[in-house]
Protein backbone atom coordinates (compact mmCIF):
# COMPACT_ATOMS: atom_id res chain seq x y z
CA UNK A 1 0.00 0.00 0.00
CA UNK A 2 1.38 3.39 -1.01
CA UNK A 3 1.72 5.79 1.89
CA UNK A 4 3.42 8.77 0.27
CA UNK A 5 3.69 9.75 -3.36
CA UNK A 6 5.49 12.78 -4.79
CA UNK A 7 4.95 13.49 -8.48
CA UNK A 8 7.26 15.97 -10.22
CA UNK A 9 7.35 18.30 -7.20
CA UNK A 10 8.76 21.78 -7.74
CA UNK A 11 9.43 24.11 -4.86
CA UNK A 12 11.03 27.56 -4.97
CA UNK A 13 11.91 30.18 -2.41
CA UNK A 14 11.54 33.37 -4.44
CA UNK A 15 13.98 32.90 -7.34
CA UNK A 16 15.77 29.92 -5.85
CA UNK A 17 14.43 26.56 -6.99
CA UNK A 18 15.06 24.04 -4.21
CA UNK A 19 13.14 21.02 -5.52
CA UNK A 20 13.41 20.51 -9.27
CA UNK A 21 10.94 17.80 -10.11
CA UNK A 22 11.08 15.20 -7.35
CA UNK A 23 9.34 11.83 -7.74
CA UNK A 24 9.17 9.49 -4.77
CA UNK A 25 6.96 6.62 -3.64
CA UNK A 26 7.03 5.31 -0.08
CA UNK A 27 5.20 2.11 0.79
CA UNK A 28 3.61 1.36 4.16
CA UNK A 29 6.16 0.12 6.68
CA UNK A 30 9.15 1.29 4.66
CA UNK A 31 12.04 3.13 6.29
CA UNK A 32 13.47 5.55 3.75
CA UNK A 33 16.69 7.36 4.56
CA UNK A 34 17.33 10.65 2.79
CA UNK A 35 20.88 11.84 2.44
CA UNK A 36 22.49 14.73 0.62
CA UNK A 37 24.62 17.82 1.13
CA UNK A 38 23.22 20.77 3.07
CA UNK A 39 21.07 22.89 0.79
CA UNK A 40 20.31 19.94 -1.47
CA UNK A 41 16.59 20.12 -0.64
CA UNK A 42 16.23 17.08 1.61
CA UNK A 43 14.68 18.95 4.56
CA UNK A 44 12.46 20.90 2.20
CA UNK A 45 11.13 17.62 0.83
CA UNK A 46 10.02 16.51 4.30
CA UNK A 47 8.50 19.92 5.00
CA UNK A 48 6.56 19.74 1.73
CA UNK A 49 5.16 16.34 2.69
CA UNK A 50 4.09 17.76 6.05
CA UNK A 51 2.36 20.81 4.56
CA UNK A 52 4.85 23.26 6.05
CA UNK A 53 5.82 24.63 2.63
CA UNK A 54 3.53 25.28 -0.33
CA UNK A 55 4.75 23.89 -3.65
CA UNK A 56 4.77 25.57 -7.06
CA UNK A 57 4.25 22.49 -9.16
CA UNK A 58 3.52 18.77 -9.05
CA UNK A 59 1.52 16.67 -6.62
CA UNK A 60 2.01 15.40 -3.08
CA UNK A 61 -0.21 12.57 -1.85
CA UNK A 62 -0.19 11.21 1.69
CA UNK A 63 -2.60 8.35 2.43
CA UNK A 64 -4.82 9.55 -0.40
CA UNK A 65 -4.85 13.17 0.74
CA UNK A 66 -3.80 15.75 -1.85
CA UNK A 67 -1.37 17.89 0.18
CA UNK A 68 -0.88 20.12 -2.88
CA UNK A 69 -4.52 21.17 -2.54
CA UNK A 70 -4.63 24.01 0.04
CA UNK A 71 -8.23 23.18 0.86
CA UNK A 72 -7.38 19.68 2.05
CA UNK A 73 -3.72 19.99 3.00
CA UNK A 74 -4.37 20.32 6.74
CA UNK A 75 -5.84 16.81 6.85
CA UNK A 76 -2.30 15.48 6.49
CA UNK A 77 -1.54 16.32 10.12
CA UNK A 78 -3.88 13.54 11.26
CA UNK A 79 -1.60 10.95 9.69
CA UNK A 80 1.90 12.40 9.78
CA UNK A 81 4.10 13.05 12.80
CA UNK A 82 7.24 15.16 12.48
CA UNK A 83 10.37 15.47 14.59
CA UNK A 84 12.56 18.55 14.15
CA UNK A 85 16.26 19.23 14.49
CA UNK A 86 15.61 21.80 17.22
CA UNK A 87 13.05 19.62 19.07
CA UNK A 88 10.54 22.51 19.18
CA UNK A 89 8.99 21.40 22.44
CA UNK A 90 6.63 23.96 23.96
CA UNK A 91 8.78 25.45 26.75
CA UNK A 92 5.86 26.63 28.90
CA UNK A 93 4.37 23.12 29.14
CA UNK A 94 5.59 20.02 31.00
CA UNK A 95 6.69 16.95 29.04
CA UNK A 96 3.30 15.35 29.62
CA UNK A 97 1.40 18.51 28.67
CA UNK A 98 3.42 18.73 25.45
CA UNK A 99 2.30 15.21 24.61
CA UNK A 100 -1.35 15.63 25.60
CA UNK A 101 -2.03 19.09 24.12
CA UNK A 102 -3.20 17.83 20.73
CA UNK A 103 -4.98 14.82 22.27
CA UNK A 104 -7.15 17.23 24.23
CA UNK A 105 -7.53 20.10 21.78
CA UNK A 106 -7.52 18.35 18.40
CA UNK A 107 -8.83 14.87 19.18
CA UNK A 108 -11.08 16.17 21.99
CA UNK A 109 -10.12 13.33 24.32
CA UNK A 110 -11.03 13.95 27.96
CA UNK A 111 -8.27 14.92 30.38
CA UNK A 112 -8.05 11.60 32.21
CA UNK A 113 -7.84 9.46 29.09
CA UNK A 114 -5.43 11.93 27.45
CA UNK A 115 -3.20 11.68 30.52
CA UNK A 116 -3.21 7.88 30.29
CA UNK A 117 -2.33 8.01 26.59
CA UNK A 118 0.32 10.65 27.23
CA UNK A 119 2.02 8.54 29.92
CA UNK A 120 1.88 5.53 27.59
CA UNK A 121 3.58 7.57 24.84
CA UNK A 122 6.28 8.72 27.26
CA UNK A 123 6.81 5.09 28.29
CA UNK A 124 7.51 4.19 24.68
CA UNK A 125 10.46 6.58 24.72
CA UNK A 126 11.45 5.62 28.28
CA UNK A 127 10.63 8.95 29.89
CA UNK A 128 7.50 8.33 31.95
CA UNK A 129 9.36 9.47 35.10
CA UNK A 130 9.97 12.87 33.46
CA UNK A 131 6.27 13.54 32.82
CA UNK A 132 6.18 16.61 35.06
CA UNK A 133 9.52 18.09 34.00
CA UNK A 134 9.68 21.18 31.83
CA UNK A 135 11.76 21.05 28.61
CA UNK A 136 14.45 23.31 30.12
CA UNK A 137 15.00 20.68 32.84
CA UNK A 138 15.67 17.93 30.29
CA UNK A 139 18.81 17.08 28.31
CA UNK A 140 18.75 17.49 24.53
CA UNK A 141 18.31 13.75 24.05
CA UNK A 142 15.42 13.64 26.50
CA UNK A 143 13.78 16.64 24.85
CA UNK A 144 13.98 14.97 21.47
CA UNK A 145 12.48 11.77 22.89
CA UNK A 146 9.60 13.80 24.35
CA UNK A 147 9.15 15.37 20.91
CA UNK A 148 8.94 11.87 19.43
CA UNK A 149 6.39 10.89 22.10
CA UNK A 150 4.37 14.01 21.29
CA UNK A 151 4.10 12.85 17.68
CA UNK A 152 3.51 9.18 18.54
CA UNK A 153 0.68 9.94 20.95
CA UNK A 154 -1.44 10.92 17.95
CA UNK A 155 -0.91 7.47 16.43
CA UNK A 156 0.45 8.66 13.08
CA UNK A 157 0.84 6.38 10.06
CA UNK A 158 4.05 8.10 8.99
CA UNK A 159 6.89 9.65 10.98
CA UNK A 160 9.20 12.27 9.46
CA UNK A 161 12.58 12.89 11.09
CA UNK A 162 14.33 16.09 10.01
CA UNK A 163 17.93 15.74 11.20
CA UNK A 164 16.59 14.66 14.56
CA UNK A 165 20.04 14.06 16.04
CA UNK A 166 22.03 16.88 14.43
CA UNK A 167 21.64 19.30 17.35
CA UNK A 168 22.62 16.72 19.98
CA UNK A 169 25.90 16.20 21.75
CA UNK A 170 27.50 13.02 20.35
CA UNK A 171 26.95 11.01 23.54
CA UNK A 172 23.19 11.73 23.38
CA UNK A 173 22.66 10.61 19.79
CA UNK A 174 22.33 6.93 20.71
CA UNK A 175 19.30 7.31 22.96
CA UNK A 176 17.37 9.02 20.14
CA UNK A 177 18.44 6.67 17.35
CA UNK A 178 17.58 3.82 19.76
CA UNK A 179 13.98 5.00 19.90
CA UNK A 180 13.95 5.39 16.12
CA UNK A 181 15.27 1.84 15.63
CA UNK A 182 12.55 0.50 17.89
CA UNK A 183 9.91 2.39 15.89
CA UNK A 184 11.27 0.95 12.64
CA UNK A 185 11.12 -2.56 14.09
CA UNK A 186 7.48 -2.00 15.04
CA UNK A 187 6.75 -1.37 11.38
CA UNK A 188 6.36 2.40 11.36
CA UNK A 189 6.61 4.07 7.97
CA UNK A 190 9.51 6.48 8.32
CA UNK A 191 11.26 9.15 6.27
CA UNK A 192 14.54 10.03 7.91
CA UNK A 193 16.84 12.88 6.91
CA UNK A 194 20.09 12.13 8.69
CA UNK A 195 23.87 12.32 8.65
CA UNK A 196 24.15 9.20 10.85
CA UNK A 197 25.40 6.80 8.19
CA UNK A 198 25.63 3.86 10.60
CA UNK A 199 21.98 4.24 11.47
CA UNK A 200 21.08 4.66 7.80
CA UNK A 201 22.83 1.43 6.88
CA UNK A 202 21.34 -0.61 9.73
CA UNK A 203 17.77 0.63 9.75
CA UNK A 204 17.04 1.90 6.27
CA UNK A 205 15.14 -0.24 3.75
CA UNK A 206 16.07 2.23 1.06
CA UNK A 207 18.44 5.17 0.78
CA UNK A 208 17.64 8.18 -1.37
CA UNK A 209 20.44 10.56 -2.35
CA UNK A 210 19.29 14.07 -3.19
CA UNK A 211 21.54 16.38 -5.13
CA UNK A 212 20.67 19.93 -6.15
CA UNK A 213 16.95 19.46 -5.75
CA UNK A 214 16.67 16.15 -7.56
CA UNK A 215 16.86 12.51 -6.59
CA UNK A 216 20.20 11.50 -8.03
CA UNK A 217 20.22 7.89 -6.91
CA UNK A 218 18.27 5.50 -4.73
CA UNK A 219 18.59 1.90 -3.66
CA UNK A 220 19.04 -0.53 -0.78
CA UNK A 221 21.63 0.72 1.74
CA UNK A 222 24.16 -2.07 1.24
CA UNK A 223 24.30 -1.35 -2.49
CA UNK A 224 24.12 2.43 -2.35
CA UNK A 225 26.73 2.75 0.38
CA UNK A 226 29.19 0.23 -1.05
CA UNK A 227 28.72 0.53 -4.78
CA UNK A 228 27.02 3.80 -5.73
CA UNK A 229 26.69 4.25 -9.46
CA UNK A 230 26.29 8.03 -9.64
CA UNK A 231 29.61 9.94 -9.38
CA UNK A 232 27.89 12.64 -7.29
CA UNK A 233 26.83 9.99 -4.78
CA UNK A 234 30.35 8.60 -4.72
CA UNK A 235 31.75 12.07 -4.03
CA UNK A 236 29.24 12.80 -1.29
CA UNK A 237 29.75 9.47 0.46
CA UNK A 238 33.50 9.80 0.23
CA UNK A 239 33.30 13.17 1.93
CA UNK A 240 31.00 12.11 4.80
CA UNK A 241 32.58 8.72 5.43
CA UNK A 242 36.18 9.98 5.43
CA UNK A 243 35.78 13.06 7.59
CA UNK B 1 -4.61 79.58 55.20
CA UNK B 2 -1.54 77.73 53.80
CA UNK B 3 -1.69 73.99 53.27
CA UNK B 4 -4.85 73.91 55.36
CA UNK B 5 -6.78 75.11 52.28
CA UNK B 6 -5.61 72.13 50.26
CA UNK B 7 -6.39 69.80 53.13
CA UNK B 8 -9.92 71.22 53.22
CA UNK B 9 -10.22 70.43 49.51
CA UNK B 10 -9.28 66.80 49.97
CA UNK B 11 -12.81 65.70 49.04
CA UNK B 12 -12.45 67.30 45.62
CA UNK B 13 -8.98 65.83 45.22
CA UNK B 14 -10.31 62.41 46.12
CA UNK B 15 -13.01 62.67 43.45
CA UNK B 16 -10.30 63.57 40.94
CA UNK B 17 -8.19 60.64 42.12
CA UNK B 18 -11.11 58.22 41.72
CA UNK B 19 -11.96 59.60 38.26
CA UNK B 20 -8.35 59.37 37.09
CA UNK B 21 -8.15 55.82 38.41
CA UNK B 22 -11.46 54.82 36.79
CA UNK B 23 -10.42 56.21 33.40
CA UNK B 24 -6.98 54.57 33.71
CA UNK B 25 -8.29 51.12 34.61
CA UNK B 26 -11.01 51.21 31.95
CA UNK B 27 -8.41 52.21 29.35
CA UNK B 28 -5.99 49.49 30.49
CA UNK B 29 -8.69 46.84 30.10
CA UNK B 30 -10.04 48.02 26.74
CA UNK B 31 -6.70 49.17 25.32
CA UNK B 32 -5.06 45.85 26.17
CA UNK B 33 -7.92 43.89 24.61
CA UNK B 34 -7.74 46.01 21.45
CA UNK B 35 -3.94 45.85 21.36
CA UNK B 36 -3.98 42.08 21.80
CA UNK B 37 -6.40 41.56 18.91
CA UNK B 38 -4.66 44.01 16.57
CA UNK B 39 -1.18 42.81 17.50
CA UNK B 40 -2.11 39.15 17.01
CA UNK B 41 -3.76 39.80 13.66
CA UNK B 42 -0.81 41.86 12.47
CA UNK B 43 1.66 39.17 13.54
CA UNK B 44 -0.47 36.55 11.75
CA UNK B 45 -0.21 38.65 8.54
CA UNK B 46 -3.79 38.11 7.49
CA UNK B 47 -3.65 39.55 3.94
CA UNK B 48 -7.09 41.17 3.92
CA UNK B 49 -6.44 42.95 7.24
CA UNK B 50 -2.92 44.06 6.55
CA UNK B 51 -3.66 47.51 5.10
CA UNK B 52 -6.53 48.52 7.43
CA UNK B 53 -4.62 47.55 10.58
CA UNK B 54 -1.53 49.36 9.37
CA UNK B 55 -3.56 52.49 8.68
CA UNK B 56 -5.16 52.30 12.13
CA UNK B 57 -1.75 51.90 13.77
CA UNK B 58 -0.05 54.72 11.90
CA UNK B 59 -2.93 57.19 12.28
CA UNK B 60 -3.32 56.75 16.01
CA UNK B 61 0.37 56.37 16.77
CA UNK B 62 1.27 59.25 14.51
CA UNK B 63 -1.00 61.99 15.82
CA UNK B 64 -1.26 63.63 19.26
CA UNK B 65 -3.60 62.03 21.74
CA UNK B 66 -4.92 65.48 22.64
CA UNK B 67 -5.97 66.10 19.05
CA UNK B 68 -7.67 62.67 18.89
CA UNK B 69 -9.54 63.36 22.09
CA UNK B 70 -10.76 66.75 20.96
CA UNK B 71 -11.67 65.32 17.57
CA UNK B 72 -13.73 62.52 19.07
CA UNK B 73 -15.43 64.75 21.63
CA UNK B 74 -16.37 67.53 19.24
CA UNK B 75 -16.84 65.13 16.35
CA UNK B 76 -19.49 63.28 18.32
CA UNK B 77 -21.25 66.54 19.07
CA UNK B 78 -21.02 67.56 15.41
CA UNK B 79 -22.59 64.27 14.33
CA UNK B 80 -25.35 64.89 16.85
CA UNK B 81 -24.47 61.79 18.87
CA UNK B 82 -26.17 62.56 22.13
CA UNK B 83 -24.96 61.17 25.39
CA UNK B 84 -21.29 61.07 24.41
CA UNK B 85 -20.15 62.54 27.66
CA UNK B 86 -16.61 63.52 28.49
CA UNK B 87 -15.82 60.17 30.10
CA UNK B 88 -16.86 58.19 27.04
CA UNK B 89 -15.02 60.47 24.64
CA UNK B 90 -11.87 60.34 26.77
CA UNK B 91 -12.12 56.55 27.08
CA UNK B 92 -12.63 56.01 23.35
CA UNK B 93 -9.71 58.26 22.44
CA UNK B 94 -7.39 56.75 25.04
CA UNK B 95 -8.37 53.19 24.07
CA UNK B 96 -7.68 53.79 20.37
CA UNK B 97 -4.39 55.54 21.06
CA UNK B 98 -3.03 53.20 23.73
CA UNK B 99 -4.41 50.20 21.85
CA UNK B 100 -2.24 51.15 18.87
CA UNK B 101 0.89 51.37 21.02
CA UNK B 102 0.04 48.18 22.93
CA UNK B 103 -0.59 46.28 19.68
CA UNK B 104 3.04 46.86 18.73
CA UNK B 105 4.18 45.43 22.07
CA UNK B 106 2.14 42.27 21.44
CA UNK B 107 3.22 42.01 17.81
CA UNK B 108 6.89 42.21 18.76
CA UNK B 109 6.34 39.69 21.57
CA UNK B 110 4.59 37.23 19.28
CA UNK B 111 7.28 37.54 16.62
CA UNK B 112 9.94 36.87 19.26
CA UNK B 113 8.60 33.29 19.62
CA UNK B 114 10.73 31.03 17.37
CA UNK B 115 9.13 29.94 14.08
CA UNK B 116 9.67 26.28 14.97
CA UNK B 117 7.03 26.56 17.70
CA UNK B 118 4.37 27.31 15.10
CA UNK B 119 5.56 24.50 12.85
CA UNK B 120 5.52 21.96 15.67
CA UNK B 121 2.03 23.11 16.65
CA UNK B 122 0.79 22.79 13.06
CA UNK B 123 2.34 19.34 12.80
CA UNK B 124 0.26 18.04 15.69
CA UNK B 125 -2.87 19.38 14.02
CA UNK B 126 -3.71 22.50 16.03
CA UNK B 127 -5.85 25.06 14.22
CA UNK B 128 -4.63 28.60 13.59
CA UNK B 129 -6.56 29.92 16.56
CA UNK B 130 -5.42 27.06 18.83
CA UNK B 131 -1.79 27.69 17.90
CA UNK B 132 -2.06 31.31 19.04
CA UNK B 133 -4.11 30.48 22.11
CA UNK B 134 -2.21 27.49 23.51
CA UNK B 135 1.30 27.80 22.10
CA UNK B 136 2.22 31.35 21.13
CA UNK B 137 0.41 33.64 23.58
CA UNK B 138 1.50 31.84 26.78
CA UNK B 139 5.10 32.26 25.65
CA UNK B 140 4.44 35.86 24.69
CA UNK B 141 3.25 36.82 28.19
CA UNK B 142 6.67 36.76 29.87
CA UNK B 143 8.13 38.71 26.96
CA UNK B 144 5.48 41.44 26.81
CA UNK B 145 4.70 41.94 30.49
CA UNK B 146 7.56 44.34 31.36
CA UNK B 147 7.03 46.71 28.39
CA UNK B 148 3.28 46.41 28.87
CA UNK B 149 3.41 47.64 32.47
CA UNK B 150 5.73 50.41 31.29
CA UNK B 151 3.09 51.41 28.76
CA UNK B 152 0.43 51.43 31.52
CA UNK B 153 2.49 53.95 33.50
CA UNK B 154 2.51 56.28 30.51
CA UNK B 155 -1.19 55.62 30.05
CA UNK B 156 -2.07 56.79 33.58
CA UNK B 157 -0.31 60.08 32.91
CA UNK B 158 -1.95 60.38 29.48
CA UNK B 159 -5.37 60.48 31.18
CA UNK B 160 -4.45 64.00 32.33
CA UNK B 161 -5.21 65.18 28.79
CA UNK B 162 -8.90 64.44 29.40
CA UNK B 163 -8.90 67.69 31.36
CA UNK B 164 -8.99 69.46 27.98
CA UNK B 165 -12.49 68.18 27.20
CA UNK B 166 -13.69 68.85 30.73
CA UNK B 167 -13.48 65.44 32.37
CA UNK B 168 -13.07 65.91 36.11
CA UNK B 169 -9.90 63.95 36.67
CA UNK B 170 -7.06 65.02 38.96
CA UNK B 171 -5.70 67.95 36.96
CA UNK B 172 -9.15 69.42 36.36
CA UNK B 173 -10.07 69.12 40.02
CA UNK B 174 -6.75 70.74 40.92
CA UNK B 175 -7.65 73.66 38.64
CA UNK B 176 -10.98 73.93 40.44
CA UNK B 177 -9.20 74.17 43.79
CA UNK B 178 -6.77 76.78 42.44
CA UNK B 179 -9.70 78.82 41.14
CA UNK B 180 -11.08 78.87 44.66
CA UNK B 181 -8.05 79.25 46.92
CA UNK B 182 -5.10 80.03 44.66
CA UNK B 183 -1.81 78.42 45.67
CA UNK B 184 -1.10 76.78 42.27
CA UNK B 185 2.40 75.64 43.28
CA UNK B 186 1.21 73.73 46.31
CA UNK B 187 -1.78 72.27 44.53
CA UNK B 188 0.27 70.99 41.61
CA UNK B 189 2.83 69.50 44.00
CA UNK B 190 0.03 67.52 45.63
CA UNK B 191 -1.40 66.48 42.23
CA UNK B 192 2.02 65.39 41.04
CA UNK B 193 2.50 63.41 44.24
CA UNK B 194 -0.78 61.58 43.72
CA UNK B 195 0.24 60.56 40.18
CA UNK B 196 3.53 59.38 41.63
CA UNK B 197 1.74 57.28 44.24
CA UNK B 198 -0.19 55.56 41.44
CA UNK B 199 2.73 55.12 39.07
CA UNK B 200 5.66 54.25 41.33
CA UNK B 201 4.30 50.85 42.47
CA UNK B 202 3.70 50.00 38.80
CA UNK B 203 7.28 50.95 38.08
CA UNK B 204 8.45 48.59 40.82
CA UNK B 205 6.32 45.80 39.35
CA UNK B 206 7.76 46.43 35.88
CA UNK B 207 11.31 46.23 37.20
CA UNK B 208 10.56 42.98 39.00
CA UNK B 209 8.99 41.41 35.91
CA UNK B 210 11.99 42.47 33.88
CA UNK B 211 14.37 40.71 36.26
CA UNK B 212 12.22 37.61 36.19
CA UNK B 213 12.07 37.63 32.39
CA UNK B 214 15.86 37.83 32.26
CA UNK B 215 16.19 34.76 34.46
CA UNK B 216 13.57 32.77 32.60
Amino acid sequence: MTMIELKNVHKSFDDLEVLKGVDLVVEKGEVVIIIGASGSGKSTMLRVINNLEPIQGGEVWVKGIPVHDPKRADEVHQYVGMVFQQFNLFPHLTALANVTLALKKVKKIDAQEARRMGIAALERVGLEEKADAYPAELSGGQQQRVAIARALALEPDVMLFDEATSALDPELVGEVTGVMRQLAEEGMTMLVVTHEMGFARDVGDRVVFIDEGQIAEEGPPDILFTAPSNPRTQQFLYRVLHR
Amino acid sequence: MGWQGIFDSSGILFTGFVNTLTLSIATIVLGTALGLVVGTLRAARVPALRAPLRIYLEVFRGSPLLVQMLFIYFGAAYLGLRGVETFIAALVALTLYEGALISEIFRAGIEAVPRGQREAARSIGLSRFQIERYVILPQTVTIVLPPLVGQYIGLVKDTALATAIGYFELVREGQAIIDRIGMPIEVFIVIGAIYFVICYPMSLVARRLEKRALHA
